[in-house]
């Protein structure tokens, strides 16, 4: 479980400190935020451009320091061990280009169980579990500059799951995605619910997400502004700035589009 | 294009990186202690013989392309006198041949870069130097080789959207500024981003490194690298 108590990150501080608002000299980013993932769970933390989503999801695992509260995973706080947190945590970008550091999909996917000194035998055995859940078996040798958008997206959630984290964050997965690969994508989310992985995706557009998500945390401003189920949420999200389905459904399958009819 | 690692089945893959360091060493002193026609001449062909076996032709040479300019007019530079004759012939061919050598040791580099992956190079890199030298040494080398293809991609993104917006019509001195400036931005942005993308991989200073073996392959090449090696020391003895 990841436990969020009280976090507060504020962005070009300096150093005076204290006040929960925006002084002039700093910006409140993350705000008196308190959340639980319990494990198992899809959430989607949504929220408009600038909401704090991403500072948020960051401080999961470490990349990003709160200044006030606490985040702990799995009963550790994330302060005490960040390779245990980031173990725990995989981290997926918005821009995969950012996350993918090697020149073949199997090095790149290799990379993080590497760094935590596996055995080889591990690392192969990690390599091929991950390339698999992602309908990527067997393409170890390709490199990753003759990737599309899609493949790409699927090597870097590959790449976190090699680590195998009991959760797993997305921020904004479909960014730049076309039709098929957000299907695609979208089925390894499925997927790894499935079999009992947390799944946390950030994002400002909640149309394909909305049926698959066991609950819905709304952010503005750095503060939650809706946490609840998704059919409950979505009527409040649209004053968020965040994009739902018309119509969806809650069976884990695919949500029901409208033919455009999605509310603004 | 970049010169970066290509996956494939070359003789060149197969080898093991510390056999093509040692070539590569190999090749770079006897470049610089056998000077003459005949010896470059010998070492043209085995450079392209090591391109060739990995896989590479001419086309990876490309990439050198800024440094042919230089090549090639450091001849022309050397050979130019400020009075009478005005032109020294054998300064220029003296000097043709080290910028010829240059390339050919650029030729070997590209059919090692080709043919071996970043982690192969780092593994090889830390077995070779021990401890923390090695760590660092290996480690930075990875990242550069990480690094610089993205960076090279940013700066052709920032030369394109200056184009796309009819700053190709702008002096040259403009041009390059913006594209500078952009360029040096997007370094910064992609540094932190890459330092992030490592820290939330767990980054490691001492990971588990590659299988290194040498192979029946191996051998011949770590003949000929120790021969070129033996060569250089030959001659400057």
């Amino acid at each position: 479980m990841i436990e969020a108590n009280g976090v507060t990150c504020r962005y070009g501080r300096t150093g005076d400190g204290g006040s929960d608002a925006d002084d002039g000299d700093s910006v409140v980013a993350v705000d008196d935020v308190t959340l639980s993932v319990p494990d198992g769970e899809l959430l989607v933390v949504a929220g408009a451009n600038g909401s704090g989503k991403t500072t948020l999801v960051r401080t999961f695992n470490g990349l990003v320091e709160p200044d006030d509260g606490t985040v702990s995973v799995n009963g550790t706080p994330v302060s005490d061990d960040l390779v245990a947190a980031r173990s725990a945590v995989g981290m997926v970008f918005q821009d995969p280009r950012d996350q993918l550091v090697a020149a073949t999909v199997g090095a790149d996917v290799a990379f993080g169980p590497e760094n935590l000194g596996l055995s080889h035998a591990e690392i192969d055995r990690r390599v091929a579990a991950a390339l698999d859940a992602v309908n990527m078996d067997g393409r170890e040798a390709d490199r990753i500059a003759s990737l599309s958008g899609g493949e790409r997206e699927r090597v870097a959630i590959a790449g976190a799951l090699a680590m195998e984290p009991a959760h797993l964050v997305l921020d904004e997965p479909f960014t730049g995605l076309d039709e098929p690969a957000r299907r695609s994508v979208l089925d390894r989310l499925r997927e790894l619910r499935t079999a009992g992985t947390s799944v946390i995706v950030v994002t400002h557009d909640l149309r394909e997400l909305l049926g698959l998500a066991d609950r819905v945390v709304g952010l503005s401003a750095g503060r939650v502004a809706v946490d609840d189920a998704p059919r409950e949420a979505a009527a409040e999200l649209p004053g968020l700035d965040v994009r739902v389905p018309a119509s969806f459904e809650t069976d884990g399958s695919p949500p029901a589009r409208t033919g455009g009819a999605d509310d603004p | 294009m970049t010169l970066s690692y290509v996956p494939g089945d070359s003789l060149a893959h197969r080898l093991d990186p510390r056999s093509k360091l040692l070539v590569q060493v190999g090749f770079a002193a006897a470049a610089y202690a056998h000077t003459a026609p005949r010896g470059l001449a010998a070492l043209t062909l085995l450079a392209v013989a090591c391109l060739s076996l990995a896989g590479g032709g001419p086309r990876d040479l490309w990439t050198y392309r800024a440094a042919f300019p230089v090549l090639l007019l450091a001849p022309l530079v050397a050979g130019a006198t400020l009075g009478a004759p005005w032109f020294r012939v054998e300064r220029a061919a003296t000097t043709g041949l080290a910028s010829y050598r240059v390339l050919l040791i650029l030729v070997v580099a590209a059919g090692y870069v080709r043919s071996t992956p970043v982690r192969d190079s780092r593994a090889a890199i830390q077995r070779a130097v021990p401890g923390k030298p090695g760590q660092f040494l290996g480690t930075g080398v990875a990242l550069v080789f990480r690094f610089l293809p993205l960076l090279k991609r940013d700066l052709l993104t920032a030369r394109e959207a200056v184009r796309a917006r009819g700053g190709g019509a702008l002096p040259v001195r403009e041009r390059v500024r913006l594209v500078a400036v952009a360029g040096i931005n997007r370094a910064f942005g992609r540094a932190d981003r890459l330092g992030t993308a490592l820290n939330a991989r767990c980054f490691a200073w001492n990971p588990t490194l590659p299988r290194l073996a040498l192979g029946p392959a191996d051998y011949p090449a770590l003949a000929v690298g120790g021969g070129l090696a033996a060569a250089a020391v030959a001659s400057v003895v």
